[in-house]
This record gives structure tokens, sequence and C-alpha cells, in this order.
């Protein structure tokens, strides 16, 4: 069942003010967080979140597609043996 | 200075299928479906020269069909055996993207000169490109941008990245301030 829309987006509320400090401070830093089960609001677009899965922190940065998606999603726990050779990287 | 090599490796036969000289692929492609359309395989030596035939996937192997080879004994030699395919048949990248293939083994340093690793692997978890980054120190993550990763250089096999400067913790403000609480506590 989906979560009742009048309680709103779930969110620990210690990363909004890790949110605001990072962007307040002008640096384009990291910011280590280890709640996966927190919903992406609009303000984190841009920002640079490292999510932990359990072993290291993945560098997720927020765009605006994001929004409403848990950051748990961009970090998986599993063990991937990486794409194929002929899979093409992108520097955005 | 290090040269990209003309061929690159997209699998290793692991195995026989059937008794009419099918193998089992482990492909390092995408879609083993492709095979064909990269032309000829080889053999890390080159004196063997195969026309291979996808007939289908099975538990995330290719069944292939190599022409010349008819019966389960030949297919079983080729136990072991990396085909590799020429780089000019892969995909054609456009500006700012590379290939996997070129990347991971590329040296990596950072913008001062200091050698971090070796690139050991390229993600992609839905939030863009990582690069994995092994070296003396551990594993680094390095998200696929233009701020990171400022110069890519496939021909010299050389990545330049600025290493991810982590916004300070209150966790770890919290356990520097007791460790310091302890250290007076300690102090006679």
């Amino acid at each position: 069942m989906a979560r009742s829309v009048w309680k709103g987006p779930f969110l620990d509320g210690y990363l909004l003010k890790k949110a605001d400090k990072s962007r307040n401070s002008g640096r384009n830093e990291v910011i280590k967080i280890w709640s996966r089960r927190s919903t992406i609001l609009p303000n984190f677009v841009g920002l640079t979140f490292g999510v932990y899965n359990g072993h290291k922190f993945l560098p997720v940065i927020v765009t605006e597609n994001m929004i409403g998606h848990k950051f748990g999603e961009f970090s998986p726990t599993r063990t991937y043996y990486g794409h194929g050779v002929d899979k093409k990287a992108k520097r955005k | 200075m290090a040269s990209v090599s003309p061929w690159v490796c997209i699998g290793v036969i692991v195995g026989a299928h059937g008794i009419k000289g099918g193998v089992r692929v482990k492909c390092f492609i995408d879609q083993p479906q492709n095979l064909r359309a990269y032309g000829p395989v080889r053999d890390e030596s080159g004196q063997k020269r195969f026309n291979a035939r996808v007939q289908g996937v099975s538990k995330g192997l290719a069944l292939v069909a190599l022409d010349g080879v008819a019966d389960r004994t030949q297919a079983e030699a080729l136990k072991g055996t990396k085909l590799y395919v020429d780089r000019n048949n892969l995909p054609k990248v456009d500006e700012d993207e590379y290939l996997v293939a070129d990347l991971i083994g590329c040296r990596v340093e950072s913008p001062q000169g200091l050698l971090l690793g070796a690139v050991s692997n390229v993600y992609d978890f839905g939030a863009g490109e990582v690069l994995e980054i092994k070296g003396k120190s551990g594993e680094l993550m390095v998200p696929f941008t233009k701020a990171a990763v400022p110069q890519v250089d496939v021909g010299a096999k050389l990545v330049v990245v600025e290493p991810p400067v982590y916004a300070p913790d209150e966790k770890d403000e919290e356990t520097a301030f007791e460790a310091e609480g302890d250290e007076d506590q300690e102090a006679p």
C-alpha cells in the first residue's frame, strides 16, 4: 500500500540541516548520509550526496528527475560487477 | 606512454554446449546478441579466427556457434579462450563520451600530479556514471563529471581526478569532541 498523501514525503530531519549548511557554504562538497529511506526533495537538486550502501559512500548528484525517489534507490547494496566493455560513459 | 590496444576482449569461452560444436561464452558486452555485429572474433594470439553466431542466452551465458568448430571435442578444446574484436567495430563515441573498456585500467592522478590509483570499474546506478578508483589507500568513488574529472586522455591512459571533499559530519565532529574529551581526562 502506498504512503498516505496527507503525511507528506518521509524525510529524516537532519538531512535538511545538512543540505542547507552545504548550500550556504558555497563549496561543492559531498554530503555523507546514511538515511537511504529519505525522499529526495526539490531543494536537494544540484547537491551531491554520498549515500552509504553498507560498504562505501556512493556519490549521487541529485537532478530533477530524482525528486520523489528515495536516496537508497541510487546506491545499491548488492555486489555488481560492472557494465559491458562496449557501453559508453558520458562525462557530464 | 601506453598505447591503446586495437583489440578489445569481449568474452571468454567457459565450456561446450551440445554435441554440434556450440560453446558457452561469458560475454563482457552489454547485449550478447550484438556479438555478431562486431565482426569476426579472434583469440589472444590472433592465430584462430571465427565468425560467431549467437544462438541464445542461458543462465547469463551466450550460446554461440563458431564457424569451423563442428563437434564437442573441438569446442571443449577452446575452453578458456578469450575472444577479441577489432576496436574499430565497437560503437562510435561522441565528444566527452568514452567506452568503458577504454576507461578501465587508466592511471588516475590528482591535478597536482599525485598518483591516486587506477580506474577499476565504471558504474551507473541511475544517478550518472561513477568511476571506481582503486589505489594503495583503498577505493574511491568519483562521479564522472567535468568538475570531478577535468581531464581524460584515453590515448595516454590517464585520468585526472579532483578527489571528492566531504562535508564535515556532525557524527565526525562528535567523535572528535569525545576523543578530545578522553584525551583531557587521561592527561595528568
